[in-house]
């Protein structure tokens, strides 16, 4: 390790490795798309703009389920079976975290696959709750609402309006995430899913 | 007296403190602030069978007729222009009249702007009730207002119901 003429002896355990496919780069852009259009045509809804708010559910929710099927037949960084943590992996990872140094994984460490399941169960939720969510005061119904008793449309309105909140919390702590690998652990996580170039432990 | 008995004395006293406050938890199913809740309920459910159709035909979900859309709008606003301030009394909110009313108590804090969400509603109904019957691009034009008039309202003062 140390005859290598890296600058930075300690980056000599890294290298990079194309890590992220064009299918789940593509993906994930359209998710962030959907997800901020939507949250933000919910939070701030008119009469004029609740039908895209509507559109920006049906985006989503195809988007989940493409990432389902990724997860069975997409390549193994974004297999859901890489995605599987135990509490000691995650507890190894958790123990190092604080480290100045990339995570080395090679798809998500075990700290962001938990983050990954967790994003896509709120979306789901969020998602199914909005088909049978009813807004009784700009007339916009989901297009299921009308299969379920009008007290149960209330109540899942009112999940729908909560899981938007978790959601927001969700994302702000994934864009936190992002913040401190660059800054503090020095690894441009945005810049590997554009490129699909990761920093992997050797 | 024995343990034994002593319990179940406590039972029956117990039991009889029940009874007797079943009927009081009847009355005030129907007391004044009970009365008071439903009457605005319905108040409401008038708001929503007016706009409803309305936003129906705004949609394209119900045909456009201009007659039934200038009465149902000015049907929408006689209910806002009436006085129903004596309904919002006192310990009629979500929290004394739990599962009853979704009336959060901000409504009727000091720095409540009840008043003004009020007559938001009062001005965009108003608005759209002079133009619903001249077209279905007239309505369209005034329709969002009230629904937003609503909807601010709703955010701020209606609980979410689980």
């Amino acid at each position: 390790m140390g005859q290598d003429n890296d600058s930075s002896a300690g980056m000599s355990r890294f290298e990079p490795q194309k890590v992220w496919d064009p299918a789940i780069r593509i993906w994930h852009w359209m998710l962030v798309f959907s997800v901020v259009s939507g949250w933000l045509l919910g939070e701030f809804r008119s009469f004029s703009t609740m039908q895209w708010h509507i559109y920006a559910g049906y985006t989503t929710g195809i988007l989940i389920l493409f990432r389902i099927v990724w997860g069975f037949i997409g390549p193994p960084p974004v297999r859901f079976r890489a995605l599987a943590v135990t509490p000691s992996t995650l507890k190894k990872y958790a123990g190092k975290m604080l480290r100045r140094e990339p995570s080395g994984a090679a798809g998500h460490n075990p700290v962001g696959a938990v983050s990954v399941i967790l994003m896509l169960v709120l979306l789901s939720v969020q998602v199914l709750t909005g088909l049978f969510s009813e807004d009784d005061a700009l007339f916009f119904d989901g297009p299921l609402a009308s299969m379920v008793s009008g007290s149960t449309r209330t109540t899942l309105t009112a999940y729908h309006q909560l899981s938007s909140k978790a959601v927001l919390i969700v994302v702000l702590l994934h864009i936190s995430a992002i913040l401190f690998y660059l800054l503090w652990k020095r690894e441009n996580l945005v810049k590997a899913m554009i490129t699909g170039w990761k920093i992997v432990r050797k | 007296m024995t343990k034994r008995f002593k319990n179940i004395f406590i039972g029956i006293l117990i039991s009889c403190a029940s009874l007797a406050a079943l009927p009081m938890a009847q009355a005030a199913d129907d007391d004044a602030v009970a009365q008071a809740i439903k009457a605005r309920q319905a108040g409401f459910r008038l708001y929503s069978f007016y706009a409803g159709q309305l936003f129906a035909m705004a949609k394209g979900e119900q045909e456009y007729n201009a007659d039934l859309a200038a009465t149902l709008a000015n049907n929408l606003v006689a209910v806002t222009e009436l006085n129903n301030g004596m309904m919002w009394l006192p310990e009629s909110d979500n929290t004394a009249r739990k599962g009853k009313t979704r009336a959060q108590p901000e409504i009727w804090a000091a720095d409540s702007n009840i008043g003004d969400k009020a007559q938001t509603l009062k001005d965009a109904a108003l608005g759209l009730s002079l133009v619903a019957g001249d077209g279905l691009d007239a309505l369209r034009g005034e329709i969002g207002a009230v629904g937003e008039a609503c909807d601010s309202c709703h955010e701020d003062y209606r609980a979410e119901d689980f």
